[in-house]
């Protein structure tokens, strides 16, 4: 089976429009960052989260009720994934476990005939989420770091900065898509989790990944094309790389979106965020990338 | 001919390998499903006829992360400022403000503690000497001592917090020593949650104070009383305190009353008498058995300390008296609950240290659980003459600084015999001999991290984690098949292996499969036949070119060598980082991730290449689709 013979398609001819168009995408991103705010976890943001398991269905008002009670009545509360499962959230900060006791007696008080269990209790003091947060931001910076002196190293300095660029461009539009959407569907949840830090640091790879392999093409095709020039060698390098760019990202973004339907409720955000990644790490490869090494290799070929 | 033969071993001792480590992961399946059928008699019959062979596989099997079996994850950081208070000697207020200064900064940020509590004596120009070690030290020499016993605290902590998991009893604990002052305990399985959290965090300083005698203690609790009496009208003469606690006195009067707040006329003796007796209003001196105890109903606990916590109020107090609260409440049928405020003596006359033994036990003469002591042979000989220096005197107990039981001393006790009395239930008294025993914390911990997920969650995560992972292989498999029919197939060998040696060497490692884990397999498998579509499409292309089919393989996997091992490090070096500065979950994922790498490329480039020149040697000609 074949998707794609030998193409000739102008990709890079298109560069221009799709400056515009990652633009404007990464703009809507920021505007709704400032609008919305970035909606941390509970990781980054510190407090208590509870999730609890109800053998019925209760409303999340008569639960703020009783957390009225003992005035958390202002805390987050929302349907986690099964049926009679719901999340509190306070960022509220006591000694200890005190304020995840004081929820769990509330809701006893309030309803003595209903059981509960607690599927997951966590507690993280601000000490904590600052220094999560840190890490977060140390990790993400460290890996940019690192693959511009790799591929810098391996191709030429510009390819790793193209790269790098790409890659900043991937985990921005990502982050304004996941800052778009947070909310919009109720089973999604995408808060800024540990574990969404870990897909952003994912999608660096397999984009870099991705960039990399068509590197390597140009590189090979610089050496047997020697009078072709860099537009054309691009392009023809990205042509013949095609076919692989669409089957190893289509099989990749196939498991994340098996990941995304199937995984269960705690990986939702993390495949979410993934596949969101996959498309613009793809993208990006040729239209940031590999469209910004030809921009500035013809602006130093100008100059004299 | 010779480099098949190699692969060929080497891809032998990596199959044989990933079977070995995994056996007993396999085993200790076998062994659960066992002792799910078996029914009582029978299970813990087959437990004891089988029990090293069970404990060999759950040791070696692929460990499940806390997120997957349940169980709990605290991080606990050791107070470190506590520990240099009870180091310091001789402090003054200077001292004082310094260490409340620095407790304030510790609060907001994290901090190095010991430099910046010794840049502050330094910015007074105080002589660190002045507190610590020897009084010719100079500064430096006092802070590299300082941080030598501050570091043996914390490794201590860590030894202490283990000999009480261990000794209550949980199967694979993990404890660990995080930076300078911090502890993870990981406990998988864990059910009582608040028992652990008690024999994690109660410091176990245990004490023996000798109790002051009762009219001192009123003369204490009567000058407090004038004090705070008198305080009112001092308030409105000085803004700054007034605006400081403005609230302060309507919120006592509003709560007396039940909530209604009094208007200034009211008179009623209730508010007459709280206007006058401020402190007498909560404390309720025992004057009755005369002990110079004073009793405060558990709704005025909160109140009674924050007020004997200020600075002018324990200026009332002298320099060895103190107010320390009881562990427990007691019950007044009218009145509700009540604590003891006991007044002591701070300096213990005898301190844990001495205690080599604890035992849980049952008071014959009321039946209530009791911890049983003894002493060392030193700790023997003074509690011996404590005792009978003291006849007819009351000594407290004191653990974490409250007071468990004040007996009279009837007797010289010889023999180094102690007992607490005062826990509400057998196992309260079993975890005070656990604590007893290990030993005391030598600073008090703080709970900065707690996570706990139930045991459902977790068999849900596995679920839902396992059948996406086994959907994806079987799409991956499918569409390779379909695409490049023959030689897909050979990739999805290869894709089987690779999964398989991902988990052989989880399980050789001893690694954990965390949920984040699971999504790095699944991703894995999703990347790893990208090395064989980078080979299968420059055979292709290469077929295209008009070369034989054992030429095209050759230039194919020659040719798409570089940008596999390229782009696969760049991905792997993001693992590495990503393991580096994540916790936990994270970091599960961040392995799997690495360890798939490297796997795939071994049976992405080598198993299927065996494969094809196998072929080729017998002059099969596979299909490229």
């Amino acid at each position: 089976m074949r998707f794609f013979g030998k193409t000739s398609i102008n990709f890079l001819g298109l560069r221009f429009r799709m400056y515009a168009l990652s633009g404007l995408v990464i703009l809507a991103g920021i505007v709704s960052l400032v609008v919305k705010g970035i909606d941390y976890g509970i990781d980054f943001r510190g407090g208590t989260e509870l999730v609890l398991h109800f053998d019925r269905k209760l409303e999340v008002a008569d639960i703020r009720n009783a957390l009225g009670t003992i005035g958390l009545g202002n805390s987050e509360i929302k349907s986690f994934g099964g049926e009679g499962d719901l999340l509190i959230r306070t960022t509220e900060q006591a000694e200890g476990t005190v304020i995840a006791d004081r929820i769990k007696e509330s809701i006893a008080r309030a309803f003595p005939q209903m059981t509960f269990e607690v599927l997951k209790q966590y507690k993280i003091s601000p000490k904590i989420s600052v220094e999560l947060r840190r890490d977060a931001m140390y990790a993400i910076i460290a890996s940019l770091v690192v693959i511009l002196i790799y591929v810098g190293m391996r191709f030429k300095f510009i390819y790793g900065f193209g790269a790098v660029l790409a890659l900043f461009h991937d985990v921005a539009v990502t982050l304004g898509i996941l800052s778009l959407l947070d909310g919009v569907f109720p089973q999604l949840n995408l808060e800024i989790s540990q574990e969404v830090i870990a897909a952003f640091l994912t999608i660096i790879g397999v984009s870099v990944n991705d960039t990399v392999v068509i590197f390597d093409r140009i590189r090979e095709n610089l050496k047997i094309y020697r009078s072709m020039s860099l537009f054309e060698l691009m392009n023809k390098s990205l042509n013949d790389t095609l076919s692989r760019t669409i089957i190893t990202n289509g099989t990749v973004f196939l498991v994340l979106l098996t990941l995304l339907i199937f995984g269960g409720e705690v990986t939702r955000g993390f495949a979410f965020t993934l596949c969101v990644g996959m498309i613009t790490g793809t993208y990006s490869t040729v239209y940031i990338a590999s469209a910004v090494v030809i921009d500035w290799t013809n602006r130093k070929n100008k100059k004299p | 001919m010779k480099n098949q033969l190699s692969r060929l071993v080497l891809i032998a001792a990596a199959i044989i390998l990933s079977f070995y480590f995994l056996w007993p992961t396999y085993q200790d399946y076998r062994f659960r499903q066992e002792l799910d059928q078996r029914q009582g008699q029978d299970s813990s019959a087959y437990v004891e006829q089988n029990q090293d062979a069970i404990l060999q596989a759950r040791l070696k099997r692929i460990k499940l992360g806390l997120d997957l079996q349940g169980g709990m994850r605290v991080v606990l950081e050791v107070d470190l400022l506590q520990l240099l208070d009870d180091l310091a000697r001789d402090k003054d207020d200077n001292f004082r403000t310094i260490m409340s200064e620095v407790r304030s900064d510790a609060a907001a940020a994290e901090i190095d503690v010991i430099p910046t509590f010794a840049k502050k004596f330094q910015d007074r120009g105080i002589r660190m000497s002045r507190y610590y070690g020897n009084i010719r030290d100079d500064d430096a020499a006092v802070t590299a001592n300082l941080a030598d016993e501050t570091d043996k605290a914390v490794d201590r902590a860590v030894e202490i917090v283990r000999n009480r998991i261990d000794q209550y009893g949980l199967t694979e604990p993990g404890i660990q020593k995080q930076g300078g002052r911090r502890i993870i305990v990981e406990l998988p399985g864990v059910k009582d949650e608040a028992e652990v959290r008690q024999l994690l965090q109660g410091t176990a300083k245990l004490e023996f104070l000798m109790v002051r005698d009762a009219d001192i203690s009123y003369k204490v609790m009567e000058s407090i009383d004038k004090f705070l009496a008198g305080k009112g009208e001092v308030d409105t003469t000085k803004p700054a305190a007034a605006a400081k606690e403005p609230e302060k006195p309507k919120d006592a009067l509003t709560e007396l009353l039940g909530g209604t707040e009094p208007s200034k006329t009211d008179t009623t003796a209730e508010v007459q008498f709280l206007r006058e007796h401020p402190f007498f209003s909560y404390v309720i001196p025992d004057d009755q058995r005369g002990t110079g105890e004073g009793y405060v109903a558990e709704k005025h606990r909160e109140r009674v300390r924050s007020l004997l916590a200020r600075p002018e109020v324990k200026r009332l107090m002298p320099s060895d008296f103190e107010f320390r609260w009881s562990a427990k409440t007691f019950e007044d049928r009218e009145r509700g609950r009540f604590y003891t405020l006991h007044a002591v003596k701070p300096q213990p006359v005898l301190t844990g240290g001495v205690v080599v033994n604890a035992q849980a036990s049952v008071n014959p003469d009321d039946n209530r659980p009791i911890v049983n002591m003894e002493m060392n042979s030193e700790g023997s000989r003074e509690w011996a003459r404590i005792t009978g220096a003291n006849v007819g005197k009351r000594i407290a107990i004191s653990l974490d600084n409250s007071i468990f039981s004040a007996p009279t001393i009837e007797e010289k006790i010889p023999g180094g015999r102690s007992r607490i009395t005062g826990a509400d239930s057998p196992n309260e008294a079993r975890l005070l001999e656990i604590v007893l025993k290990a030993g005391a914390l030598p600073a008090p911990v703080a709970i900065i991290e707690q996570r706990t997920v139930g045991p459902s969650l977790g068999e849900d995560s596995i679920r839902s984690g396992l059948s996406a992972t086994l959907l994806a292989f079987l799409l991956t498999v499918l569409f390779m098949v379909v695409y490049y029919s023959f030689s897909g197939f050979v990739a999805d060998i290869a894709l089987f292996f690779n999964v398989l040696f991902i988990l052989g060497v989880l399980a050789g490692f001893q690694a954990t499969l965390t949920l984040p884990g699971i999504a790095g397999i699944i991703l894995t498998i999703g990347m790893a036949v990208d090395a064989n579509v980078l080979i299968y499409e420059r055979v292709r292309e290469e077929l295209l070119g008009g070369k034989t089919m054992r030429a095209a393989i050759d230039a194919g996997y020659s040719k798409a060598l570089t940008a596999i091992v390229d782009s696969n490090i760049t991905t792997f070096l993001t693992g590495l980082i990503l393991y580096q500065f994540g916790t936990g979950p994270v970091q599960g994922f961040a392995l799997t991730l690495m360890i798939g790498i490297i796997a795939s490329m071994f049976s992405a480039i080598i198993i299927t290449r065996v494969i094809f020149n196998y072929l080729s040697d017998r002059g099969i000609s596979p299909s490229f689709g």
